[in-house]
């Protein structure tokens, strides 16, 4: 087995969808900003990226046309240089890193650009045209659940009240607002010119406002009695992030700086109604075949994309909330869907490398019914 | 001059909805109001303005005939930003009602405003002269009287006094509210209240000092000087918790103080103190705790409630008070209201008596024609009848005697008409009674058409119970439905197929309109519940495919139909609408397909012709999201929430309207445009092909039916709202076509008959259709 090494991390900012400043962006023109981004500042030789691979939840329209491919032109990169685009919904990014990381194990290359974005201003959530196939829609309809059900669904079945949500969503929001205060975000985020909203550089989802009070306001946002509401649930986001995924043999050798080993990956299937509790078998079995227990974990970014599942997720594997999520997650920095898998890799790289530390571990949830986690160790 | 550039000042409720309305014509428009005077420091300047059209947008019934025109009103503030007046062709000034702070405002504008630009204000009472009196001549010149009535969108009188200014600004200013804004612009003297406050202000005076002296309730008062009397059913009461009570002693007062020596109003006037008390205690109306009527909440349940004028105590409110007059009245008019002689009747007599001989006293003081008396009042305040129309209908001279029997002075205008009548048709044009003492054809404005007018002075070639065809010259007919709320019938379906025959052998094109306040509620749903509790089948099937048959007929017309709406256009009237070859629709035309309300989907072609709208390319060319879903969708949510559109903008936007739709903001227009628009279409014409479709089939059904479990979870959609939706989805879908097929038109149309069938014997739609009938709104069953 080769080392595998996450040598960089770059997003753009996040922006609420139809209301934010990214609106009037293209998202192929988002991703390749950012990948430019992230070659010009490892100073990666070029030549050497042997894939391109962007995650994306709903490749079609300005998504379509196998972006990835059309991306490498868009971010300068050889002709040479391959290109695809990856559809696993929510975890679409982080499949892209665990593919370079089998590219990379088979001997196809030895550096990898792994980015995911999605314009959920410009592409609605299910596409244009959704064809859900009748058969399955009527013997399997909760296949077919909007996100929020499932939110419902693992918060009535976890038992996880409204207002532990959003006591979480409130903390989610304080973190985010304190990184953003005390600059952690500048590494980061790379400013991205808009055509309408000048130098965009700050994510726009950040509510340093808000408050248990405000929270328990809103009305229920997909059940009429239910728990979940818009202030608990990640927004719709438009945005776009990269990692850079090398062997470590290479980046030695090419003065890159890796940010952690990526030690073991996993991805899981379960009822889709409680999609939401995919990241309690994915890191399970990552972690297993990392051979670490969750106690060994210093860091874990997990994917909010709903409170009640984030809770419940944590709550079952036994991983302290402190621990998890130190910048804040996707209920206040947005879920740009196939942007997120990357982001929450890159930052749980990043953070590991600057809280110090041993493991990390990104974990996420999977419309459909799905988990996928990454374990990562400091270098 | 042209008027390309409008302002505004003064952003309170007037003033912000002059505004919305020079928006609504598709200019733009600056709106000042003063520096709030508590304004902190790096507080916004023009927060007043700003916050105004914030409120626009929320304001029921809506100011704006869509939220987009919002973005044509730029706030400002009068300190800072009176340069933003320099290119204002029109500014108009609606400040508080204070003749100083006016004048002080004005000496402002001249040092800003363009040489050539007009100057209105919109004061309700303060004469001209006391405006303008030793202004310099460059604003005399340039200064007139505009007297909007609220809500300015939605009432059509625009009441101006031109005064000194030039005759090319009244002109353009006059053109502009008539042909841009749909005003019917009304010159008025320079005379307190004008026309329609002065006779309102007194019909309001006579009505409450009545009530007052003869303890006739409110309720009571409501129920004689509404409806019998021509006006809307709020009666006076209602009417004075409407405009806000507080207003009345301002007006009252002012009226007072500015009517000449000798006006029967002068010594009229007084203070109630019951209302006094009210005013004090912040009973002002509908915008304060309550007024003459208020609905207590107490308990959970909203009960609405009435004051005792003598008490001032509130009780249950007596919704339909037994009156004789009123019962009267239904058969006799004003003289039966007249005619019981008991309390109530000489309730209505006083009411009657003060505000129609006030009327004729005030020919040619205020205006020049008792027609224009008329149409202020019925245009300023909604009445269904003029002053001299409800006199003419009772008689002149039986007016005259029962004033006369009653001692009472005849106003010398009735002495002169004496048996005649104030209005009279000779060789089919109608006549007013003029102040000399002759009668005088009532001319049209050019590019003013009104079907009244032909219909007066001529038969038409066809007609029945639900609708006749007349010739409009040119070489087109016209279509008039004339049924109960022009419900859709049998009637008007053959009648729609005769119009066709007639226009195809004979005429260049077709024409469908009316004049009625509602171009057509929908088809006629009494009809087809009685049929169905009857278990009539075969009778339902054939009104669907009679009404198939006839709106395809429509469709493929060898010559141009033009649909001509106002009004309310819902359901099957939408549906006529849709199979139209244009639709030239005034801007208050309030469209939609309803069907779902009560418990049905279109069947008539709405769904057929709703997808093939949605699914055509609009002409400036947007990034258009391709596949089958995106039209069937955008139909689904449409039809499904039975969406209605508030405007003719919004029914555009909706695709009710397509690219090549106009819209007439002036109903006395839309007929003459409508020829227009049909006479262009005739030159060449050639009948549409039949359409064929791409729609999704079970796939795109199966995504629908998912998107509605979604609502039924989230609340939003009843039980058997899924239900209508369903069958619905299969219409929209195309049924059981696949993505890789073409549709035929007439296939969906097949399918709408289908499960409008299918939905016609579910009791529930029956549950929704009698609910719809007896109370006028949806069951959420």
């Amino acid at each position: 087995m080769k080392n595998v090494v996450i040598a960089g991390y770059l997003r753009s900012p996040f922006d609420v969808a139809h209301r934010g400043d990214l609106t009037k962006v293209r998202p192929d023109d988002l991703a390749a900003h950012v990948i430019k981004g992230l070659l010009e500042r490892t100073g990666v030789n070029k030549d050497d990226i042997e894939n391109l691979i962007v995650g994306c939840a709903n490749p079609e329209a300005e998504q379509g046309f196998n972006m990835g491919r059309y991306l490498v032109f868009l971010s300068g990169l050889p002709v040479k240089t391959g290109g695809m685009t990856i559809n696993r919904w929510c975890g679409s990014s982080m499949q892209a890193i665990h593919m370079a990381c089998g590219d990379i194990q088979m001997g196809a290359g030895e550096a990898f650009v792994c980015a995911g974005v999605e314009s959920m201003s410009r592409v609605p959530i299910v596409g244009y045209n959704p064809s859900p196939n009748p058969q399955l829609a009527e013997d399997w309809p909760k296949t077919y659940w909007s996100m929020g059900l499932t939110a419902e669904e693992v918060a009535k079945q976890y038992q996880v009240p409204r207002k532990e949500q959003e006591k979480f969503a409130l903390r989610s929001h304080e973190k985010a607002e304190a990184a953003h205060q005390a600059g952690r975000f500048e590494d980061e985020i790379l400013p991205v010119e808009t055509p309408d909203s000048g130098t965009v550089s700050k994510d726009g989802a950040i509510r340093p406002n808000t408050s248990l009070e405000k929270l328990a306001d809103l009305k229920p946002a997909f059940v009429e009695k239910g728990t979940v509401t818009a202030g608990t649930s990640s927004p719709l986001t438009d945005g776009a992030s990269a990692v850079l995924v090398t062997t470590e043999d290479y980046a030695g050798k090419n003065g890159l700086t890796p940010l952690v080993r990526i030690k073991s990956i996993a991805g899981t299937g379960l009822e889709p109604e409680i999609m939401g509790m995919g990241p309690v078998e994915a890191t399970r079995k990552a972690l297993d075949r990392a051979g670490l227990k969750i106690g060994d974990i210093d860091i874990m970014e997990i994917n909010e994309a709903f409170a009640s599942q984030s809770i419940a997720c944590l709550r079952e594997l036994g991983f302290p909330e402190e621990k998890a999520n130190l910048d804040g997650g996707a209920i206040a920095l947005g879920h740009p869907l196939g942007a997120s898998g990357a982001r929450i890799t890159g930052k749980a790289a990043s953070v590991l490398k600057r809280e110090g530390g041993k493991y990390a571990v990104s974990t996420m949830c999977i419309g459909g019914g799905q988990g996928m986690a990454t374990v990562m160790e400091a270098v | 001059m042209k008027i390309e550039k409008a302002a505004v000042i003064g952003a309170g409720v007037m003033g912000s909805g002059i505004a919305a309305h020079f928006a609504n014509a598709g200019i733009p428009v600056v709106l000042l109001d003063i520096v709030p005077r508590d304004l902190e420091d790096g507080g916004d300047r023009s927060k007043i303005a700003r916050d105004a059209i914030a409120k626009l947008l929320k304001t029921d019934p809506a100011p704006l005939m869509h939220k987009r025109n919002a973005r044509l009103i730029t706030p400002g503030n009068i300190d800072d930003d009176l340069e933003m007046l320099k290119d204002a062709d029109w500014i108009v000034e609606a400040i508080i009602e204070r003749a100083d702070i006016k004048r002080g405002l004005y000496e402002k504008l001249e040092k800003v405003r363009a040489k050539d630009s007009v100057v209105s204000s919109n004061t309700s009472t303060i004469p001209l002269h006391m405006l303008t009196d030793d202004m310099p001549e460059s604003f005399r010149k340039s200064f007139i009287i505009t007297h909007y009535f609220n809500p300015p969108r939605y009432l059509r009188l625009l009441e101006i006094v031109p005064g000194e200014a030039r005759e090319d600004a009244v002109k353009a200013v006059a053109d502009f509210a008539d042909r841009r804004l749909g005003k019917t612009v009304i010159m008025c003297h320079d005379t307190p209240g004008f026309i329609a406050n002065r006779i309102g202000t007194m019909w309001i005076q006579a009505a409450v000092d009545a009530a007052f002296d003869l303890g006739v309730t409110v309720e009571e008062a409501d129920a004689i000087a509404g409806r019998p009397m021509g006006v809307p059913k709020t009666g006076i009461f209602g009417l004075l918790d409407l405009v806000g009570i507080d207003l009345i002693p301002h007006v009252g007062s002012s009226l007072q103080e500015n009517v000449p020596e000798g006006d029967p109003f002068k010594p009229m006037y007084k203070e109630h103190d019951r209302m006094r008390t009210m005013i004090d205690a912040g009973y002002t109306g509908r915008k304060g705790k309550g007024g003459f009527y208020r609905l207590n909440r107490e308990g959970g349940k909203k009960v609405k409630e009435a004051i005792d004028l003598e008490t001032g105590d509130y009780a249950p409110a007596d919704r339909k008070p037994g009156i004789a007059a009123v019962e009267a009245s239904k058969k006799d008019g004003l003289r039966g209201l007249l005619s019981v002689g008991d309390k109530y009747s000489d309730y209505a007599w006083q009411i009657i008596a003060n505000t129609y001989s006030y009327s004729a006293l005030l020919v040619p003081e205020i205006v020049d024609t008792i027609h224009d008396v008329d149409r202020a009042m019925k245009l300023g305040y909604n009445w269904k009848k003029g002053p001299f129309e409800m006199i003419d209908e009772m008689g002149a001279a039986w007016f005259a005697d029962k004033l006369r029997a009653d001692g009472r002075d005849v106003p010398p205008l009735l002495e002169k008409v004496r048996d005649g009548k104030f209005y009279r048709v000779t060789g089919g044009q109608l006549q007013y009674f003029g102040t000399d003492g002759e009668y005088h054809n009532i001319k049209r404005k050019d590019g003013v058409l009104r079907l009244e007018d032909i219909k007066r002075a001529g038969a038409p070639l066809a007609s029945n119970k639900g609708a006749s065809v007349w010739d409009i010259g040119e070489g087109v007919l016209c279509l008039e439905f004339h049924s109960k709320m022009n419900s859709i019938d049998p009637d008007i379906l053959t009648m729609l197929e005769t119009a066709i025959d007639l226009a195809e052998t004979r005429y260049k094109a077709l024409v469908i309109h009316n004049e009625a306040d509602n171009f057509s509620v929908g088809a006629n749903i009494g009809l087809a519940l009685f049929a169905a509790n009857m278990g009539m089948w075969p009778a339902i099937e054939s009104m669907v495919a009679a009404g198939q048959q006839a709106y395809r007929k429509l469709k493929f017309a060898k010559v141009p139909v033009v649909g001509a709406p106002s009004g309310m256009a819902l359901g099957g009237g939408c549906e006529v609408l849709l199979h139209c070859a244009a639709i030239q629709a005034h801007s208050e035309t309030y469209a939609g397909l309803v069907e779902a309300g009560v418990g049905l989907v279109p069947g008539w072609g709405g769904c057929k012709e709703y997808l093939l709208r949605q699914q055509a390319e609009p002409k400036a060319l947007k990034p258009a999201p391709m596949g089958p879903m995106p039209a069937a969708s955008k139909a689904f949510e449409l039809i499904s929430t039975a969406e209605v559109a508030r405007s003719a903008d919004q029914a555009r936007e909706m695709k009710i309207l397509r690219d090549d739709d106009e819209i007439t903001m002036n109903r006395d227009r839309l007929l003459f445009d409508a020829r227009a628009k049909a006479l262009a279409l005739a030159e060449g014409y050639q009948p549409p092909e039949p359409a064929m479709l791409r729609l999704p089939g079970p796939s795109g059904k199966a995504a629908f039916r998912l998107s509605v479990n979604e609502f039924a979870a989230r609340g939003l959609a009843t039980p058997y709202d899924t239900v209508v939706a369903d069958q619905l989805a299969t219409v929209l879908s195309g049924g059981d076509t696949d993505v890789t097929e073409e549709t035929p038109e007439d296939r969906i149309t097949t399918l709408e008959h289908r499960a409008f069938m299918a939905l016609m014997r579910d009791s529930r739609t029956l549950d929704r259709m009698s609910h719809m009938i007896n109370k006028g709104k949806p069951l959420r069953n």
